[in-house]
């Protein structure tokens, strides 16, 4: 026979509460119990029948612990929940991103394949994933439970601006991801080479002696966009200020890419020689100069005036 | 009370408004010394029907902020803890017997002029 069950019923109640609490609770809980079994076989229940109905209504133990030593029965109640899902958005909109960038480049300076670097960066960014919102999630869990304030007040001043549209997270993200695949398309080029010749062998398309200077450059400018990119999803719109900074970022890689272009340093002479020796004639060299040249700087000024033309029209409706 | 069709329908509001009250009703009767189960009991008694599991943790938590007091009464066969409404107590049960007698002329009066 089992033991009875007003005893496993205190046991069970008891056992999460605070030593100090614990003896005066089942002895108050104990007489409690017996005074509405006692009401029930008055009626004329029987015992075993009055407990079971007693216990069941007083319900499960674990709930009824809680209130005594009241505590909460929520993992993040209404007072961090809102602080713990702005962080939690924020910080996976921006951390795994960086992450995967990272990790590509990291595998494509160690010689991987495209499809180990992809594998391993899809890999790393869900981890990272993973790892924000269980670090976030633990730390607001204990922050309910100490009740800290988190210092972290709501005012007017905190009203969003009205969102342009083509400013939000999506836009961020995509343009994170471009510059990620185009740095890594760089060093891939550096390192392994686009252009395949005759014999299998790849040969890099930008001219290797622009390693490291000015490719370092590059990426540096890389990197500058990516932080506009982000300082335009923060302020939540395109502001003058940022829209000139584009420009200026957009004029100097536009440059920089017309002189190395006009000096004949931008394409590596050995990928020239090899479309040269394909039957590409000097003329169509002098062509694919000016179409590139041509490329680049529609890329930029478009790119230049567009953020531009979003501040305006940001301004307009502010 | 006024029980109608629409009980379970309206529960959940029912509840929240008379969530307080326990309180209320809890303090003004342990004026005279009483210990759980009749409480819960005298509580049904009177109108306002709780759950034990809502009622017991809700005195010790009014015992902790000062304004239920406490004694072990062991002349009897079962030892049971009698509680006792504190100064405090009766101050804080008179002001939300006012409180709720001023929602009640409140609600009256938002229905006067129909």
């Amino acid at each position: 026979m089992t033991a009875a069950l007003t005893p496993r019923y205190i046991d069970a109640t008891v056992r999460s509460l605070p030593p100090q609490l614990q003896a005066e609770v089942r002895d108050e809980l104990t007489a409690s119990i017996a005074d509405a079994v006692d009401a029930r076989t008055d009626q004329g229940e029987s015992r075993e029948q009055a407990e079971r109905a007693v216990l069941t209504e007083l319900g499960d133990p674990s709930i009824l612990a809680a209130g005594y030593a009241d505590r909460p029965l929520h993992l993040i109640g209404p007072r961090y929940y809102l602080t713990w899902w702005r962080l939690l958005k924020v910080l996976v909109s921006i951390v795994p991103a960086f992450a995967f960038a990272g990790v590509v480049i990291a595998q494509a300076l160690t010689g991987a394949t495209i499809g180990q670097m992809i594998g391993e960066g899809i890999a790393i960014a869900l981890s990272v994933i993973v790892h924000i919102a269980f670090w976030t999630t633990l730390v607001f869990f204990v922050l309910e439970r100490t009740g800290a304030d988190t210092g972290v007040r709501w005012s007017v001043d905190q009203l969003p601006e009205e969102r342009e549209p083509g400013t939000g997270r999506a836009d961020l993200i995509a343009s994170l991801i471009m510059l990620a695949i185009f740095a890594g398309a760089l060093l891939w080029d550096r390192f392994r080479g686009f252009a395949f010749q005759a014999d299998g062998q790849a040969v890099p398309v930008v001219n290797p002696e622009l390693w490291p200077w000015g490719m370092g450059v590059i990426l540096a400018l890389l990197v500058a966009e990516a932080a506009l990119a982000i300082a335009v999803f923060v302020r939540g719109r395109w502001t003058f200020p940022l829209a000139w900074a584009n420009i200026a970022l957009a004029a100097v890689v536009l440059s920089l890419a017309l002189t190395a272009l006009a000096r004949g340093e931008l394409f590596n002479p050995e990928f020239v020689d090899m479309l040269a020796g394909n039957g590409v004639d000097s003329d169509a060299r002098t062509v694919l100069a000016v179409l590139t040249g041509l490329g680049v700087a529609g890329v930029c000024i478009a790119d230049g005036v567009d953020g531009w033309r979003k501040a305006r029209r940001a301004e307009l409706a502010g | 009370m006024v029980m109608n069709m629409n009980t379970t329908e309206f529960d959940g509001h029912l509840q929240e408004l008379r969530r307080g009250t326990i309180v209320l009703a809890s303090l003004q009767l342990l004026r005279t010394p009483g210990y759980g189960y009749g409480l819960l009991e005298q509580l049904a008694a009177s109108g306002f029907p709780t759950d034990a599991n809502t009622l017991y943790p809700l005195l010790r938590r009014l015992e902790k902020q000062g304004f239920l007091e406490s004694e072990w009464n062991t002349d009897e066969a079962r030892p049971r803890k009698f509680y006792r409404t504190s100064e405090a107590g009766v101050r804080l049960a008179t002001t939300l017997t006012e409180e709720v007698a001023a929602i009640a002329a409140a609600t009256a009066a938002l229905t006067d002029g129909e």
